[in-house]
C-alpha cells in the first residue's frame, strides 16, 4: 500500500522539516516510510536528518546525473531522499521530474512524506501538494500562518488532493489553542492531529542534526507528534494504481 | 487619522507585507506605508492600511475600511498578498500634531509578527525602538526580545486577534476565494498536465 503525504504550511518557520521527521519517524513504528525533501529550492532536511554531507541529494536525481536508489540513505528506521542546497543544483534539477521520482518511490514503500516548500509562488513548490494524496497542514497559532494554512488548503482542494488533518505546532500554554483549534477545523477538511508545544527540545534536535523523535523521544513534542502519526489513518491506495497516477498527474479542471 | 502628505519614496506591488516594514526599518523611515490589499473587498470597501514609522519603527496603525485602529487594525490588515504599497517619507516632527494618537499606537514589533508573521524581522524592529517604546510594549507582549522560532510570549489581545480572525467568516471565505482562483490560473500556467 501507498500513500503519499505533502506536509505543507504555505508560511516559513512553522516547524513543517521537523514535523516531516517527526510524522516519518512515528509512522515508520508500523508502516514502511519514505522521507522525501521536496523543497527543491530551499532544502533543509538533509541538515534536520544528519545528511548535510550526503554526497547524492534529490537534485543529482532531478537532473539526471543519479538515480533514485543512489539518493536514498537508510537513516533513523525510514528512508530519507534528502535534496541539495547549491544554486547550481537547483538550477540544473526539473521539478517535473519529481513526479517520476515519487512514483518509483511509490513501487516499494507504504508511506511517502513529502517535505514542501513555504510557498505557493512557484511550480516546484506546488509540485508536491499536486502529486500527493493528502496534506497535513502545519500551523501556528498566528493570524499569517492561518491565512496561508488556509490557503494551502484551497491549493490542495483545486487539484483534488485531500487534507488528513492539521498539526498545530510551537504551541505555548497561553495560546487558548483549544479555541483556536475548534474555530479552525471549521475552515479545513481534516481534523487537528495534534497540538505540539513548543519545544526547546526541537531546536536542540536540529542543531544535532537530529529528528526530534531520535533526539528526544520523552519529550511532551515528541509524545505530540506520536499522537499525530496515530490519528493519521493511511489508506490503502495500491502501489501500482498510485505509481501510474503520479506518472500522469493529471490535474481534474476546474468545477 | 489626519496625516500630512509626505513625499512618496516608493510605490509597487509585493506578495507580502513583510516589504514595507523591512523598507522602512532600513530607511530608518520617519513617514508612513500605505497598503491595499489587491482583494480590497477583503477589508469591505475602501479597503487600505496605513502604518506610521517614526526612525523606521511603526508607530500607529488604521485600517480605513473598518475604522480601526492600533492592534485590531493589523488584524484587520492581515490577509495573503498580494498589497500594493505606497512608502512616503515625512518631515521628523510631522507627528507632533496628532494629539489623538494612542488609540492608533501599536507596539513596535507587533507589525511584523501580525502582518508578516516574521518573529526575526520583529526582534529587529524592537532592537531599533527607543527604550521607553520597547517598555510601554510590556504588558502587551511585546517588549520581549524573540527569536526566529517565535517562541516569544503573545499579548492576550494577539490571542483574541487570531479568534476574531477565525470567526471573520467573510474574510476567511474571500481569502480562500482568492486562493482557489490563484490554483486555478496556476495550473492553467504551469500545465500540471
Amino acid at each position: 500500500m501507498v500513500e503519499a503525504f505533502a506536509v505543507a504550511s504555505g508560511k516559513g518557520g512553522t516547524g513543517k522539516t521537523t514535523s516531516t521527521l517527526a510524522l516519518g519517524m512515528a509512522l515508520a513504528e508500523s508502516h514502511d516510510v519514505t522521507v522525501v525533501d521536496a523543497d527543491t529550492g530551499m532544502a533543509n532536511l538533509l541538515f534536520h536528518a544528519g545528511l548535510s554531507e550526503a554526497e547524492t541529494t534529490l537534485h543529482d536525481v532531478l537532473s539526471g546525473d543519479a538515480t533514485v536508489e543512489e539518493s536514498c540513505y537508510e537513516r533513523f528506521g525510514m528512508t530519507v531522499v534528502p535534496c541539495g542546497t547549491s544554486l547550481d543544483g537547483f538550477r540544473d534539477a526539473d521539478p517535473a521530474r519529481l513526479r517520476e521520482v515519487v512514483a518509483e518511490l511509490a513501487a516499494d514503500t507504504d508511506v511517502i512524506l513529502l517535505d514542501s516548500a513555504a510557498a505557493l509562488s512557484s511550480r516546484s513548490a506546488i509540485l508536491p501538494v499536486v502529486l500527493a494524496d493528502r496534506v497535513v497542514v502545519v500551523l501556528q497559532p498566528t493570524i499569517p500562518s492561518l491565512s496561508d494554512g488556509i490557503k494551502v488548503q484551497e491549493y490542495a482542494s483545486s487539484y483534488g488532493t485531500g487534507v488528513a488533518g492539521l498539526v498545530f505546532n510551537k504551541v505555548r500554554d497561553d495560546d487558548a489553542i483549544g479555541r483556536i483549534a475548534e474555530k479552525s477545523e471549521r475552515y479545513f477538511d481534516g481534523p487537528t492531529l495534534a497540538t505540539v508545544p513548543a519545544s526547546e527540545a526541537a531546536r536542540e534536535a536540529r542543531r544535532a542534526g537530529r529528528p526530534l523523535l531520535a533526539h528526544a523521544p520523552d519529550s511532551d513534542a515528541a509524545a505530540a507528534f506520536e499522537d499525530a502519526a496515530a490519528a493519521i489513518d493511511v489508506r490503502d491506495g495500491g502501489s501500482e494504481a498510485v505509481a501510474d497516477r503520479f506518472r500522469s498527474a493529471v490535474i481534474p479542471d476546474p468545477p | 487619522m489626519n496625516l500630512p502628505d509626505g513625499r512618496l519614496l516608493k510605490s509597487r506591488v509585493v506578495s507580502d507585507p513583510r516589504y514595507p516594514l523591512a523598507e522602512a526599518l532600513d530607511r530608518n523611515l520617519t513617514g508612513y506605508a500605505v497598503l491595499e490589499p489587491q482583494e480590497t473587498l477583503l477589508l469591505e470597501g475602501e479597503g487600505r492600511g496605513v502604518v506610521t514609522f517614526r526612525d523606521g519603527v511603526p508607530d500607529l496603525t488604521y485600517a480605513t475600511g473598518t475604522e480601526r485602529g492600533g492592534p485590531a487594525a493589523l488584524g484587520d490588515l492581515a490577509m495573503p498578498g498580494p498589497y500594493h504599497v505606497e512608502l512616503y517619507e515625512l518631515p521628523d516632527d510631522a507627528f507632533d500634531a496628532l494629539d489623538d494618537a494612542a488609540a492608533f499606537r501599536v507596539p513596535p514589533g507587533m507589525p511584523a509578527e501580525r502582518l508578516a508573521g516574521d518573529p526575526a524581522l520583529a526582534a529587529s524592529t524592537r532592537r531599533a525602538a527607543p527604550d521607553a517604546r520597547v517598555d510601554a510594549g510590556t504588558g502587551s507582549g511585546d517588549a520581549s526580545d524573540g527569536d526566529s522560532d517565535g517562541a516569544e510570549s503573545r499579548a492576550p489581545e494577539d490571542r483574541s486577534a487570531v479568534e476574531a480572525f477565525l470567526d471573520d467568516e467573510e474574510k476567511i471565505e474571500a481569502i480562500r476565494e482568492q486562493a482557489r482562483r490563484e490554483a486555478e490560473a496556476r495550473a492553467e500556467e504551469w500545465g500540471f498536465d
